[in-house]
């Protein structure tokens, strides 16, 4: 599983940049997830040097970390280079969101007033089909149902996420979104059930999701 | 089972088993309903009721329930409300069941509704917090049980509720199966979607009979040769017949000086497809009427009575 991430424009980032008044920054670059993206690793770090350097920017350093997003990588990146941090008004990041939130979290007890910028959208955590082509397969809705839906996500693979499907916009086991060109999640799931022989599963009237536990900062705590 | 409850003229023509006409108003992008109030109107000596569009397509057009309440007290014609789970979460939906019922309205469609991205307000957020099945399965608790969610409502509404059906779906099987559950979850009577092939039709309607929910056939006959033309077109999954297009143009073309001709034509080309078709369902036992989907062809009622009546 990989956090999928694009690149932002590069105007826009260097809006923000000015918007901000940063002028020294220091670059943390995602060794894992954003450098199979190409959004990110060795590589990403070099061309956003690149850009930054010839738009006037003093770069104050620029380093790959395997897990950005993980607190405890982080801290300890942040005490291993903790001159430099001092000397940077601006943290540039070359990640996902987590990877971001987790450089604020660390910062803002040393460094409450160092700004984290950027440079990458997140899309989805993703299946790798191979590099370049990735697909959102599941929202992590906290509620596993492939052991109903023969394996098949109706959350992510129907554009509605019905829970009954599939819906009067399937046409010839297309979806109506997107022009009739990505199959109908719940084709599938018929489909992929009639072939295990549990279209009894398929029968089932379904409840809706239940949100009541859902969407504000969901956590996992067991210790 | 106790006795059917009756809460609507739709509800007791269904009860009695009569074959009944419906009809259908798509009210637009406008305050003023005068124009879909006319064609009520002039429908209404021939139906049972109207349904009310939801804006189909994702185009956003007045609300569907102010405008059945309009329509319903302007025209003294019964309405259909159609209700898509598309931009209410259930929570809102459940309220305008009890507002629906306040305002009249004793007859509700459940829809799915098209996706916000088909439509003229495409960056909406998509809602689909119930689906065309849970919808049913909510306007039935609230009706029979008189609870929401368990909640006990203090005066509960009183509707009928209704689920689309699609003959033209493609694997059958996945639609039968979801109709299954549409029946399930208390479904009263089905409305289909348009068709034109008679075997496909006469295959589903065979499959669903088991389900013992009333169907009201989809037809859509055409007003001239743009509208057969556009629904070819544009209404994605249904073809129209190649020859009932080749008639359509032969009309539009030899009687173009005469538009007088060209309307009896029409109508009566109409009139000569959809006898046979609905004739031979309806001696097969499985239909409970007709639904017409035309919009502005009030002029055609008149003869799909004269179907209907056969
Ligand atoms: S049901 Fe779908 S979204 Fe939810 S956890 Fe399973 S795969 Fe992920
Ligand atoms: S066509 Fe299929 S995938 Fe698309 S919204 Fe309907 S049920 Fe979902």
């Amino acid at each position: 599983m990989v956090i999928i991430t694009t690149k932002k424009p590069v105007d826009e980032v260097l809006n923000v940049l000015k918007d901000n008044n940063a002028r020294k920054l220091f670059l943390v670059s995602c060794g894992v997830c954003s450098a199979l993206c190409q959004t990110g690793g060795e590589e990403g770090l070099v061309e956003w040097k690149e850009i930054l350097e010839n738009e006037g920017y003093d770069i104050v350093n620029g380093i790959v970390v395997d897990d950005v997003c993980d607190n405890r990588e982080m801290a300890k990146v942040v005490r291993k280079n903790d001159a430099d941090v001092q000397e940077a008004d601006s943290i540039i990041t070359l990640s996902c969101g987590l990877g971001v939130q987790s450089i604020v979290q660390v910062l803002s007890k040393k460094y409450p007033e160092k700004n984290v910028f950027v440079t990458n959208n997140t899309e989805f955590m993703g299946m790798t089909e191979r590099i370049g082509r990735f697909y959102m397969r599941c929202q992590g809705c906290g509620d596993c149902l492939l052991n109903e839906t023969g394996g098949i996500c109706p959350i992510t693979t129907c554009a509605k996420s019905l829970m009954n499907g599939p819906c009067g916009g399937m046409v010839n086991e297309k979806c109506e979104v997107g022009n009739y060109e990505k199959d109908c999640g719940w084709v599938l799931i018929y489909n992929r059930l009639k072939e295990i022989g549990r279209l009894d599963l398929f029968s089932k009237l379904r409840d809706p999701v239940d949100w009541s536990e859902s969407g504000h900062q969901r956590e996992v705590v067991w210790r | 089972m106790a006795e059917k409850k009756v809460y609507s003229k739709l509800g007791e023509m269904l009860a009695n088993g009569e074959f009944i006409l419906t009809g259908e108003l798509e009210p637009e992008k406008t305050c003023d309903l005068s124009h879909t109030i006319q064609e009520a109107k002039e429908i209404a000596p021939y139906v049972v009721a109207a349904n009310v569009t939801d804006s189909p397509l994702g185009i956003v057009t007045i609300n569907s329930m102010a405008a059945s309440h309009i329509i319903q007290k302007e025209a003294g014609l019964e309405v259909i409300w159609q209700l898509t789970v598309r931009d209410v979460n259930k929570l809102g939906i459940a309220g305008m069941i009890m507002g629906g019922h306040a305002l009249g309205l004793r007859n509700v469609l459940s829809l799915t509704g098209d996706h916000p991205a088909l439509g003229d307000m495409p960056e909406s957020k998509p809602v689909f917090d119930l689906d065309s099945a849970t919808l049913i399965r909510l306007v039935k608790d609230m009706v029979d049980k008189g609870t929401i969610n368990g909640h006990e409502i203090e005066n509960p509404p009183t509707l009928h509720v209704g689920a689309a059906a699609n003959p033209n779906s493609d694997p059958m099987g996945a639609e039968i199966l979801k109709i299954g559950r549409k029946a399930e979850a208390g479904c009263e009577f089905i409305q289909t979607q348009v068709v034109y092939d008679l075997d496909r039709t006469i295959e589903f309607l065979s499959e669903i009979k088991k389900y013992n929910v009333p169907i009201l056939l989809g037809i859509f006959p055409m007003k001239s040769y743009g509208m057969a033309k556009g629904f070819d077109t544009f209404v994605p999954g249904v073809d129209v017949p190649k020859d009932i297009l080749a008639k359509w143009k032969s009309i539009k073309t030899e009687f173009k000086d005469d538009k007088k001709e060209q309307k009896r034509l029409y109508d009566q080309a109409n009139y000569e497809f959809f006898k046979p078709f609905i004739s031979e369902l309806k001696k097969k036992g499985l239909l409970a009427g007709v639904h017409c989907m035309a919009v502005h062809y009030p002029r055609i009622f008149p003869k799909l009575m004269e179907v209907i009546k056969a």
